[in-house]
């Protein structure tokens, strides 16, 4: 029984799709809670049928889909990491769908068809262990999220949205070349067999020649950094988000990141330990910068979205800090990172949402502080995720900073490269006092000072339905925060050996 | 040990109980000002009496406990965080659980009216929980941890009256500022788990960074240390290194107990209510930091001779001339400021600087002793200047004060018992522990050393004659003030913590004396405070040293003295001749040697910076590429969209001239 709750958990939304198109304009809002209420539901299934010791995949779907000219499969299985973002997925979806209140009055068929149709594409990426279909799958979101930016945006919504769609596709591209080309030279020089299959080229991918190793890997990077973002390739993602309606952002900076940085880590770690064992450094520095430099473009932003627009793409680095450390510790860090910042920037997106729907304006001048006292309840939880997001112990922001931080300073790559690899972790530390900076600033002119006579009488505390939203995604903040275990227990023996496999292969080739 | 008493194994809940008193106010009991009173204080009432019975075991059998459980594992490390119970930490126990708890009920005092009260005591509860959490931690990181907790409630009571200006203003920077001394800490640790990781690997069992190992397997920081320096170990650790480290992990105890030049937030913390200012930022959280080099004092010390580790390095001399600095300056500052609270305040700097010249003397004992002493009378200055405040309608300027003593008798008692305490007058608590203090500056061998001791007894003076002259200032003389101040009527929750409080303001130094070295100066006797907390297996005995002694108490006396010339009798005026005729000087103590303007200026200069900056890259170039890739690529397809016009004529035109092309090119280029 057990054996179909991916597949459900694929088609679910995807035939919700239709569903919603097709039904009443009326029954469209319950519908789409209805089915990411489901959703939810079966990744607890899954989570409480998962073996956490097992690191190999499980609850695995195979069919034969296409023979010729490749023999491409409909494969999906699951292991801890992607366990933890199926269920990150379902419950972010489930909350963006109930902050589309607003939203959602607008067409609202079409755009909960749409969010729908983007649930399956993310919950496939997440699942899928065929490369065309993992690539078919990361392409497929761009539909729904360039429509659903494109007609429910801002006053610069075409720009934003040509722009991430422009800049994905450009990575697509790499990617595409890249699963080509590995293909094709697989089983070329005698090295492997040609195949899509995700597990097989895990095993085989370091069969390949070093030269062609780089070029394949070099290429997915490319790819999922665009979407992680990294600096320079980050700027879309303040563009889309600005534009993007409260409930969109939620799942751009919640999920949709997520697919980079999962990319990262499955494909660009699963398949060439030894590249990235040797490009550590080079990862690690990156990360480190990203952390800093985004939190410098926090610090001189004027639109509260954008702040917290940039703030996501400093703590991606953390994820690139993990990833190119190669200790378990570390990679344990990163993968906490992605479910922890994709439930921190859930909550702060929503937030934001929270006091745009009521001053109708972002820019943190016009606003001019003093809400805490008309929105104490707002407050409150603002306090908490910005909180959460500058890493207060006891909140999952930390748990993420600190292990990274721990285990990238005392990592086998920060042992090659002392000088250099160290020099930048302690240079990212600084981020660590700027996010406390624009956080807390942010909460200063937002919240704290005396009332704006603009806003008294005018602004309305959080209602029912924005309080259910915010305390869901706290208590999952808190919670990981507290007892990191009970996450990180599901994913750690396998994140401890990519780490090992990694340092071996690398030890056997670098003799 | 194989019998552990069950008041050790349930030590848990001591920190347990503040944290489920704090959750259940926020999310229940709000509405309800008594049951959120009472949840608070029966919280911490209930820690204080556990820290009563663990002190009375650990007084009987000498045992350190220690209890851990995983909070992150993997295969390079595991963190963990737990209790660590031994007699330092029992010590700290009661400080903190004895002054929250007073201060709790002078809360409800203090509070009555504002409509934050439930909030309030949510804030107390969460802060008293995270400041116990820190003291029974057991190792660097959970030290962190907590540490960072304390914070974020300071920031939160700080801010408590949110809508004032000054105080939205003063929350974030002491955040921030802390944030850049945890920033040092937490370099610090990475450097040292870098060099140390081997050690803890070679010990799966127990957790990264452990301060002590009951077992007496040695692994805790001590035995990494040793195990560092071992040439065998291929560590590459040098002292001079071990020193650097020491010193990026002192950033953090330098900005949390506000240590120059990171103490710029604590005066500006008096903007949080006065309960606040006499728990976290008096009594206790301001002495986490002197509580953590303590806890971690392997770290400092000199282990040229790894067996034998000695108190005479870099590092400590280090702590103890940032100390001292601090411990003037602040003093100098205080002479001049009329605001009744951040008077206090910078004397707690000045204070805490002095902590940090016993610890850094070696004096482990001393340092830590007057952190006990302080954290009483200290706590107990601030509610009574919270009464005062209290009794003129949150009037605050000391200079519309004066003549309090006829109405408010408790207070002004009390607040005398203080000033004498702090002033180091013979008989009270404060004297004890700073001259143990003292006397250990001048036995200081590190740099400096001929200058440290005579500085340390010159801010002896100076603390005698800026605490007389708050007293005589508030309590004597004319009433200056324009309103009436409610006078006391009996005994209220606003000035019964202050009896209690003055009890251990006379008596705890006398823990710091040996009854028996009347007969012999010029032995060292073991005191019982001494012999409950020392650094070591050996207790520190030092023999008493007259001259010293003499001398500070005549100095102390002097700055009464001159206090009183000036500000009660008015017999002498050198405070107004400075004033005019040395602005300069006056003015450099009035605006606290300008370290506000100076890092104001840092940071417009960093945000000016960073807005160029971020311009010229992100926008300016990386965002200009992106939008002319897009253009270009637009208007190359807006032009070539004219050569598709489905001519025939065109493209054959088109297909000739490539032809042509290629033969000539050809025909030119063939060898």
């Amino acid at each position: 029984m057990t054996d179909c709750i991916l597949t459900l958990l694929l088609l679910i939304p995807l035939l919700g799709t239709f569903v919603i198109a097709l039904a009443p304009s009326t029954a469209a809002r319950g519908l789409a809670i209805g089915l990411s209420g489901a959703m939810v539901f079966l990744s607890f299934v899954l989570g409480a049928n998962f073996h956490a010791n097992d690191t190999s995949m499980q609850f695995v779907q195979k069919m034969s889909w296409i023979q010729a000219p490749f023999p491409v499969e409909y494969h999906v299985g699951i292991d801890g990491m992607s366990l933890c973002l199926v269920i990150l997925t379902a419950v972010v979806t489930l909350m963006a769908v109930l902050a589309s209140q607003t939203i959602g009055q607008n067409r609202s068929r079409l755009y909960y068809a749409m969010v729908m149709l983007l649930t399956s594409s993310i919950v496939g990426v997440f699942i899928s262990l065929d490369l065309v279909q993992f690539f078919l799958l990361y392409e497929l979101e761009l539909v729904p999220m360039y429509f659903l930016i494109a007609i429910w945006g801002g006053p610069n919504r075409s720009y934003a949205a040509m722009k991430f769609l422009l800049y994905t596709f450009f990575g697509g591209i790499f990617m595409l070349g890249a699963i080509l080309f590995m293909y094709f030279q697989l089983g070329a020089a005698g090295a492997g067999v040609r195949t899509f299959d995700m597990v097989e080229l895990a095993r085989q991918g370091s069969m390949l020649p070093r030269s062609i190793q780089a070029i394949c890997c070099l290429g997915f990077m490319l790819a999922f950094c665009i979407k992680l973002p990294s600096f320079p390739f980050h700027t879309w993602l303040p563009d889309a988000h600005v534009e993007a309606p409260t409930p969109i952002s939620m799942i751009l900076a919640g999920l949709l990141l997520k697919m980079g940085s999962y990319g990262l880590v499955r494909i660009a770690l699963g398949f060439f330990p030894e590249q990235i064992a040797q490009w550590g450094a080079i990862i690690i520095a990156i990360g480190c910068f990203n952390v800093v430099w985004a939190a410098v473009a926090c610090l001189v932003q004027t639109d509260m979205k954008r702040v917290i627009a940039f703030s996501s793409v400093s703590h991606m680095g953390f994820v690139l800090m993990g990833l190119g450390a190669l200790s378990a510790a570390a990679l344990n860090g990163a993968i906490f990172q992605m479910i922890s910042h994709g439930v921190i920037s859930a909550a702060l997106f929503f937030l934001v949402g929270v006091i745009y729907d009521r001053c109708h304006t972002r820019q943190i001048g016009e606003i001019g502080g003093g809400l805490a006292s008309m929105m104490p309840c707002a407050f409150y939880f603002w306090m908490l995720a910005a909180l959460a997001n500058l890493g207060l112990p006891a909140l999952s922001g930390f748990v993420a900073e600190a292990t990274v931080f721990y285990g990238s300073f005392t990592s086998p790559t920060a042992v090659a490269d002392p000088g250099f690899v160290r020099a930048w972790i302690v240079f990212a530390g600084i981020g660590v006092i700027l996010t406390a900076g624009y956080m807390l600033w942010l909460l200063k002119r937002l919240f704290y000072g005396p009332e704006n006579p603009r806003w008294v009488g005018h602004l309305a505390d959080m209602t029912i339905n924005e309080k259910v939203v915010a305390s869901v995604l706290s208590a999952a903040i808190i919670a990981m925060g507290v007892y990191p275990l009970w996450v990180t227990s599901q994913y750690a023996p396998l994140a401890d050996r990519m780490c090992q496999d990694a340092s071996h292969r690398n030890s056997i080739s670098m003799r | 040990m194989s019998e552990v008493s069950p008041i050790l194994q349930n030590a848990y809940w001591i920190v347990l109980a503040p944290f489920l008193a704090g959750a259940a106010i926020i999310l229940f009991l709000r509405q309800n000002k008594s049951l959120s009173m009472l949840a608070s204080v029966g919280a911490v009432a209930y820690g204080f009496v556990h820290s009563l019975l663990i002190f009375n075991i650990l007084k009987e059998t000498g045992t350190t406990y220690l209890q851990d459980w995983d909070w992150f594992t993997s295969a390079s490390f595991k963190l963990t965080a737990g209790l660590l119970v031994d007699n330092l930490a029992s010590v700290m126990l009661i400080v903190v659980t004895i002054v929250s708890l007073l201060v709790q009920i002078y809360t409800h005092g203090y509070m009555r009216e504002d409509p934050g009260y439930s909030r309030f005591y949510a804030y107390l509860s969460l802060f008293t929980g995270s400041m116990l959490g820190l003291v029974v931690s057991t190792n660097l990181f959970q030290m962190y941890l907590f540490w960072e907790l304390v914070g974020v409630c300071s920031y939160f009571l700080i801010g408590f009256w949110f809508a004032r200006p000054s105080a939205a203003a003063a929350c974030l920077k002491a955040f921030v500022v802390n944030r850049v001394g945890d920033f040092g800490f937490l370099i610090g640790i990475l450097f040292f788990l870098a060099y140390t990781l081997g050690f803890w690997q070679a010990h799966p069992a127990q957790g990264i960074l452990m301060f002590a190992d009951p077992t007496g397997a040695g692994v805790d920081l001590s035995g990494a240390i040793r195990w560092a320096l071992d040439p065998g170990n291929h560590t590459n650790l040098t002292l001079g290194f071990l020193t650097v480290i020491s010193i990026l992990i002192f950033m953090g105890p330098m900005a949390k107990s506000a240590q120059m030049p990171l103490h710029v937030w604590l005066p500006d913390a008096m903007e949080g209510p006065t309960p606040i200012s006499a728990l976290i930022h008096a009594a206790t959280m301001v002495a986490a930091g002197v509580y953590m080099v303590a806890r971690a004092y392997p770290l400092w010390l000199n282990w040229a001779n790894p067996a034998e580790p000695t108190t005479s390095s870099m590092g400590l001399a280090y702590v103890a001339w940032i100390g001292g600095i601090t411990a003037f300056m602040a003093a100098t500052i205080a002479l001049s400021q009329f605001d009744i609270k951040r008077a206090l305040a910078w004397s707690t700097v000045s204070q805490l600087g002095y902590m940090f010249v016993g610890l850094g003397c070696g004096a482990f004992t001393g340092g830590i002793f007057h952190l006990f002493n302080h954290a009483f009378f200290k706590a107990m200055l601030f509610l009574c200047s919270g009464a005062v405040i209290h009794a003129l309608h949150g009037e605050q300027d000391m200079r519309q004060m004066g003549g309090l003593w006829s109405k408010m008798r408790f207070t002004a008692a009390t607040f005398l018992i203080g000033t004498l305490s702090i002033s180091g007058v013979p008989g009270l608590s404060g004297f004890f522990s700073k001259d143990e203090i003292i006397a250990s500056a001048f036995e200081f061998t590190g740099p400096g050393h001929e200058v440290l001791g005579p500085l340390m007894v010159f801010t002896a003076g100076l603390t005698a004659f800026y605490m007389f002259r708050m007293f005589f200032m508030t309590f004597c003389g004319q009433y200056r003030g324009s309103g009436t101040p409610h006078g006391e009527t009996g005994l209220t929750p606003l000035n019964v913590p202050l009896l209690v409080l003055a009890v251990p303001s006379v008596l705890s130094g006398y823990l710091g004396v040996n009854a028996q070295a009347w007969q012999d100066f010029s032995k060292g006797y073991e005191t019982p405070f001494a012999e409950f907390v020392h650094f070591g297996a050996h207790v520190h005995a030092e023999p008493l040293n007259l001259t010293i002694m003499g001398i500070s108490i005549a100095v102390s006396l002097t700055g009464i003295a001159l206090a009183y010339l000036v500000y009660m009798a008015r017999a002498l005026n050198f405070n107004s001749t400075i004033a005019s005729g040395l602005p300069g000087l006056y003015k450099f103590s009035l605006n606290k040697w300008y370290w506000d303007e100076l890092y104001m200026g840092i940071v417009n200069f960093l945000l000016q910076f960073f807005r160029g900056i971020w311009h010229l890259i992100d926008q300016f170039i990386v965002d200009n590429i992106v939008n002319q890739t897009y253009k270009l690529t637009r208007e190359a397809g807006m032009t070539m969209r004219y050569s598709e016009n489905g001519r025939g004529q065109y493209y054959a035109m088109v297909i000739f001239a490539c032809v042509a092309g290629i033969s000539l090119f050809i025909f030119f280029t063939r060898p």
